[in-house]
């Protein structure tokens, strides 16, 4: 203990070891608070958008109930769904900048619906967010190459590196020490403010845990691959550009390579080709029987099939089946999309077990519940809200019940 | 030859001899090439796809069957974002928008599939451009190969043994500065070639490139000043390459990812959802269309009679439908470009302040220029997202009149079995409907928007320069 105590006092009268070690840990703070004061904006706009869309709804209400109109009430009525921040998402925020959070839906066409984006600056996501996985994956190795680089042969080109090694009994155990300690000075540096900040946000025991090791696993890969080229007995310039270079290659390099050669080798079925489908499939039913679109319908759909047949004037249980049969046409186009856009993220996945850059910022969005498959998780609460509206309105329009103002309570509410 | 010139040469000679500054050297010039060609595939691959996505939406659209022109404004249209020749330099937010749009009346849709939502997380590593190449990795190598440039002849003593045979400390510091340049020259050459590529293809403009040329040159200028800078104040090459490092980190790596965070904590957008409930509260404010007695409609529906001097809209030579089609679009429409022009301007806010964060990072300065100039930026997006809607009311304005003037109102308000058929116009019509067409900015333009950028960095270029003149007397006291 007062050997460690020893090497301590001594670390601390290296100023740039200090100050490499305050400017992490300033770092680490600074990501942690900004990474929780944009969680805490996403929370606080979804809580801002419930009465905002409760007037909306109400408004609505209010001159459909002089009809009691089903079919107005779905075609005019908008819902709210929402994608609520995980815990962790302060750590990494992911996609969260560029793919809506909050999406309205109508009882209409889906597949139209599903891909709308939500407005926002362009500029401002192109460098990325600066948030903890940031201060991570790309900082974290440049301030593994400034502590540990020299360690070695900071000691030969100080000429104690021979006194070090006859000193009897050091040896292996003083770099074991030197390396633990500025290791775990750098662990805890960028460890604390994280685990504070998720302390704060209520993640669960299990996932700081998990955080914390990949924080470990990442130092020690960095702290393996500067130890590594300092046996190479290297001048301690030499080494720094060698770990920066590799630095380079690691983080900024390869992973852009990764991304060119993944978006060629699987190409994603255009979500525009799935769009246009749908589209014609929808708008043809204006130039076909009307009852061929119900039988359609109803082949799918055998629960409406008894309701009764469609006279001439519109009606709506028409519009909103020539919809629904408008989405079912393009079902597969949706899975093939769909299946692309998996396949490239598993294969970035993949990707992760050769480049750490990518593994880590990958298993850290994955944790933080903030990356693709967060996405295509909430697209798929999002269609299983929009199936329950559609039930919801068909429960009227099929039966011709009507619809008043007390009914509009009665839809189905998105469960964040 | 005089002494500066003498130092570069000797310079360049033992960066010839250091293999890994060769290795390193070649590694770029070979990632620069590498990113030209595959942004330049990646770039004619997306301009194919839109091309044909747009001639296949513009076939849909003129094959459709007789209908009632308001079936074709809810049927609406696709448009895509062209891309510019100089995206292959610097595709900007290109990947972050949505590049296609569908148009339909009454409303104002997002711009949609952009890579982002359709790629791995990867696509946020950033994008292998040359201008990511330029603005990230080459000021990278200049530190490589310069930091020991002074330095080096401080540590090995030769740097007392120079000025005492009577160099001046200036020649020294211009002479170390010509070497660093020629190797920042050397590692925009690639460039140059990726350059005449774009400039054989249509709608190329002169101006831009040529403020992008002269841009990234002050830039690697810039950063060779630098590098030798600090390699004349700092003792060791090491704490040389240190300091240049962490500077390089700051400046390049670490703030352009803090400006967004304050610029977006600053100037809050709001959400779609909150815009679309509001134009909607703004619309039911205007005119109820819903309840017959609405005043606006009332008044809409007299001034229309008094007009053609009738007393019902049965007896009007044209379809009030159609009229009150076209009115409402009005409506709502002025209201989008009402709002899209706040959004705009809160983004412009955004961006304005991120790029004040030039004032501190050269690198910002740089890809703010670089996308003006490119038309890859906000303001590119907005041209794009602005024709659009120019066009979707065009195109709805268009139908409605069609609906006024050959769909007659009693047609349109019959509700009888044949009622439908009659209420149809020929296809025909949808032939004369104009596709859209993307006009480009002018180059007048494109420059206009990169000056911010370019001023600032020049700017930068200056101030370092001047640095270099009390450094280089700094050095001369070293002399014994």
């Amino acid at each position: 203990m007062t050997l460690i105590a020893h090497e301590l006092r001594l670390l601390l009268r290296v100023r740039m070891a200090v100050l490499t070690l305050l400017l992490v840990a300033l770092l680490s703070i600074a990501a942690v608070v900004a990474g929780m004061a944009e969680v805490a904006r996403q929370r606080d706009v979804i809580a801002r958008i419930q009465p905002k869309q409760a007037q909306d709804i109400a408004s609505i209400a209010a001159w459909v109930d002089k009809s009691k109109d089903a079919g107005s009430a779905a075609y005019y009525s908008f819902h709210a769904t929402w994608d609520a921040p995980a815990p962790l998402a302060f750590a990494a925020l992911g996609l969260r900048d560029v793919a809506p959070y909050i999406l309205r839906v109508r009882s209409l066409g889906l597949e139209a619906q599903l891909y709308d984006g939500e407005a926002f600056n362009p500029e401002l996501a192109l460098p990325g967010r600066f948030d903890f996985a940031f201060v991570l994956v790309y900082l974290t190795p440049l301030f593994v190459i400034a502590l540990f680089h020299d360690l070695v042969s900071g000691e030969r080109e100080a000429g104690r590196l021979r006194m070090l090694d006859a000193i009897a009994g050091s040896g292996r155990h003083l770099w074991a020490r030197r390396v633990l300690l500025r290791g775990g000075l750098l662990f805890a540096a960028l460890a604390v403010p994280l685990a504070i900040g998720a302390i704060l946000s209520h993640v669960t025991g299990l996932a700081l845990l998990a955080v914390l090791s990949l924080i470990a696993l990442y130092l020690a890969f960095w702290i393996s691959l500067t130890l590594l080229i300092g046996r190479l007995r290297w001048t301690s310039v030499a080494n720094a550009a060698t770990l920066a270079g590799l630095w380079l290659v690691l983080t900024l390099i390869l992973p852009t390579v990764a991304h060119v050669a993944i978006n060629q080798a699987i190409p994603v079925g255009q979500g525009v080709e799935l769009t246009l489908a749908q589209r014609e499939a929808v708008n043809r039913a204006w130039d076909i029987p009307r009852e061929d679109t119900m039988r359609a319908f109803y082949a799918n759909h055998p629960e409406w099939k008894d309701s009764p047949p469609l006279n001439a004037a519109f009606h709506y249980k028409w519009y909103l089946a020539f919809h629904q049969l408008g989405d079912e046409s393009v079902a597969g186009k949706v899975a093939a999309y769909r299946h692309g856009i998996e396949t490239r993220d598993a294969a970035a996945h993949d990707i992760g077990w050769l480049l750490p850059s990518v593994g880590v910022q990958s298993v850290l969005a994955r944790l933080a519940n903030t990356d693709m498959q967060a996405q295509l998780a909430y697209q798929d609460r999002i269609r299983a809200f929009h199936k329950q509206l559609r039930n919801f309105y068909y429960g009227y329009l099929f039966t011709d019940k009507p619809f008043g103002k007390v009914d509009f309570d009665k839809a189905p509410m998105f469960a964040g | 030859m005089s002494t500066v010139t003498l130092i570069a040469s000797d310079e360049l000679r033992l960066m010839r001899r250091n293999r890994v500054a060769v290795v390193a050297f070649a590694l770029l010039v070979l990632l620069t090439l590498a990113a030209a060609l595959i942004s330049w595939a990646h770039q004619q691959s997306i301009t194919e796809t839109r091309a044909r996505f747009q001639s296949q939406a513009a076939e849909e659209f003129e094959a459709q069957p007789d209908r009632h022109p308001h079936r074709m404004v809810h049927f609406g249209n696709f448009i895509f974002r062209p891309l510019g020749p100089l995206a292959t330099f610097d595709s900007g937010v290109d990947a972050f928008t949505g590049n296609s749009m569908f148009l339909e009346g009454h409303r104002q849709n997002s711009a949609n599939f952009g890579d982002v939502r359709q790629s791995s997380l990867l696509v946020r590593f950033g994008q292998l451009t040359p201008a990511f190449v330029l603005q990230v990795i080459a000021p990278l190598l200049l530190i490589f190969l310069g930091y020991g440039a002074v330095a080096r002849e401080r540590e090995l003593g030769s740097l007392r043994q120079m000025l005492a045979q009577g160099v001046s400390g200036r020649a020294l510091v211009m002479g170390k500065l010509l070497a660093l340049g020629v190797v920042a020259a050397l590692v925009g050459l690639p460039t140059m070639i990726a350059f005449l590529l774009i400039a054989g293809q249509p709608g190329a403009l002169a101006g831009p490139m040529l403020v992008i040329a002269l841009g990234y040159a002050a830039y690697l200028t810039l950063w060779a000043i630098i590098v030798i800078l600090v390699s004349a104040l700092v003792r060791r090459g090491r704490d040389a390459l240190l300091a240049l490092l962490a500077l390089w980190t700051a400046l390049v790596i670490l703030l352009p990812r803090v400006a967004p965070d304050v610029a977006t904590q600053a100037h809050a957008l709001p959400t779609r959802l909150e815009t679309d409930i509001a134009i909607a509260h703004d619309l039911h404010k205007l005119g109820d269309s819903h309840n017959p007695d609405d005043p606006f409609f009332k008044a809409f529906k007299e001034k229309t009679l008094r007009q053609y001097g009738v007393t019902r809209v049965e007896d009007l030579p044209v379809n009030y439908k159609g009229l009150l089609g076209m009115e409402g679009e009005k409506l709502t429409s002025g209201l989008f470009d009402d709002y899209a022009d706040r959004s705009f301007a809160i983004q412009a806010a955004q961006s304005r302040m991120t790029d004040g964060f030039g004032i501190v990072s050269p690198a910002i300065s740089l890809r703010q220029l670089s996308m003006a100039a490119a038309g890859t930026d906000l303001a590119g997006h907005r041209r794009f997202m602005t024709q659009a809607e120019a066009y979707r009311y065009d195109m709805v304005q268009r139908l409605n009149r069609l609906q006024a003037d050959s769909v007659s109102y009693a047609n349109d308000t019959a509700g009888d079995v044949g009622a439908d058929q009659r209420k149809r116009i020929s296809a025909g019509h949808w032939h004369d409907i104009p596709q859209f067409r993307f006009q480009p900015a002018s180059a007048a333009d494109l420059v206009k928007a990169s000056l911010p950028g370019l001023s600032l960095l020049l700017a930068w270029l200056i101030i370092a320069a001047l640095a270099l003149l009390p450094v280089a007397r700094h050095l001369q006291k070293a002399r014994p």
